[in-house]
């Protein structure tokens, strides 16, 4: 840690603090929006997660300077703020995720019959996702962002690596039952 | 997908292709145009709003964390140290206080029941139950009443005379 021999005007260090906070905006509202969205499914929802997650940060920017990776302590914040409002969202109606996946997946070059197909097949899979146990769940959503390692996803949900992996197994297994499951269904 | 913790090896490959896409495709949806600078300008507005630190409470400059840590560690400890020794020093007055009306050792035990077997009193005693007497509205006051002089006109009584029964009984036995 680095020891501040002289002092700093304070508005110095806010300003500072500011540069350092639109930096980890610029850098990171990206990934903080794929997280909040894979969790959350609405782009709306999402982007307040994002937002909420940052004014977090705003308010407690005098800590960021003993924060150790801050990809990872961004994600974590953004994570808990999604799980919260996922948990709070389930006694309100649940929204239509077809319609809303079809708005939002890319279609390039696909008709509007096979988008609605794609969007069909991408909400059953995510409905089988939902299915799972939440330890499961989450690390198999966690799982999909190429930025996040196992040792970044254990930090994430405070756990040891070797419990990512294990849950990984379980939430693979469950999840290709569910899928074998709905297939024999049809 | 990460190809480190999500490679589908052999035990675990039973996840089929298009459920990995479908998550692979949430995963990698791009951000919405636009999103940095309303992040931003959300930062703005409340960095403005911000409620006010308190002013009567708040830790001075010089005490807030992350400022001058190295003074603010040496006063936060000085003033812990004070607080330790006030809270200290204010225990042991009210112990030494207490100490010094320390009851005897002594205990008495509380009478036995009667050996006998019958119904003890449990120690009650009876008290009789007295009438209130009358108040006195005036102190007392020690009144000498003079001794009574004989009158003069007192009939003596005489020794001779005897009563009217008895006199009766007398004058019969007389004239027998």
């Amino acid at each position: 840690m680095d020891i501040a021999e002289n002092p700093v005007h304070p508005q110095a260090r806010t300003h500072a603090e500011e540069e350092v906070l639109s930096a980890l905006v610029s850098q990171y509202a990206g990934t903080l929006y794929r997280v909040a969205f894979s969790v959350l499914r609405n782009p709306a929802d999402a982007e307040d997660a994002v937002q909420e997650a940052f004014i977090r940060v705003l308010r407690h920017r005098d800590t960021l300077g003993e924060v150790r990776d801050q990809r990872v302590w961004l994600i974590r914040i953004v994570w808990n703020i999604v799980l919260d409002r996922k948990r709070r969202a389930k006694t309100r109606p649940e929204t239509d995720d077809v319609s809303e996946l079809a708005r939002v997946l890319p279609a390039g070059g696909l008709t509007a019959e096979q988008i609605a197909c794609a969007a069909q097949h991408h909400a059953h899979v995510l409905a089988c996702v939902d299915q799972l146990p939440a330890k499961e769940r989450q690390v198999l959503m966690l799982s999909a962002f190429e930025e996040l390692t196992s040792v970044e996803i254990a930090e994430v949900l405070a756990i040891t690596e070797s419990s990512v992996r294990s849950r990984l197994f379980r939430a693979r297994n469950l999840m290709a039952d569910l899928l074998n499951h709905s297939r024999s269904l049809r | 997908m990460n190809p480190n913790p999500l490679a589908p090896d052999s035990a675990s490959g039973a996840l089929s292709g298009s459920a990995e896409e479908t998550l692979r495709l949430i995963a990698s949806l791009p951000a919405p145009q636009g999103l940095e600078d309303r992040i931003h300008a959300g930062l703005r507005a409340a960095e403005h709003a911000e409620p006010h630190r308190a002013r009567i409470l708040a830790w001075p400059p010089a005490l807030r964390p992350g400022r001058n840590w190295v003074h603010g560690a040496a006063l936060r400890s000085a003033a812990a140290a004070a607080i330790v020794c006030v809270v200290a020093g204010g225990g042991w007055g009210i112990y030494a206080r207490v100490q010094q009306h320390r009851p005897s050792s002594a205990v008495t035990l509380p009478a036995h029941p009667a050996a006998s077997g019958g119904f003890s009193n449990a120690g009650a005693m009876r008290v009789p139950q007295t009438l209130n007497g009358p108040m006195l509205i005036h102190p007392l006051t020690a009144v000498q009443t003079p001794a009574k002089a004989p009158a003069r006109n007192a009939r003596k009584p005489l020794h001779h005379e005897l009563p009217n029964a008895a006199g009766k009984a007398a004058a019969q036995a007389a004239t027998k």
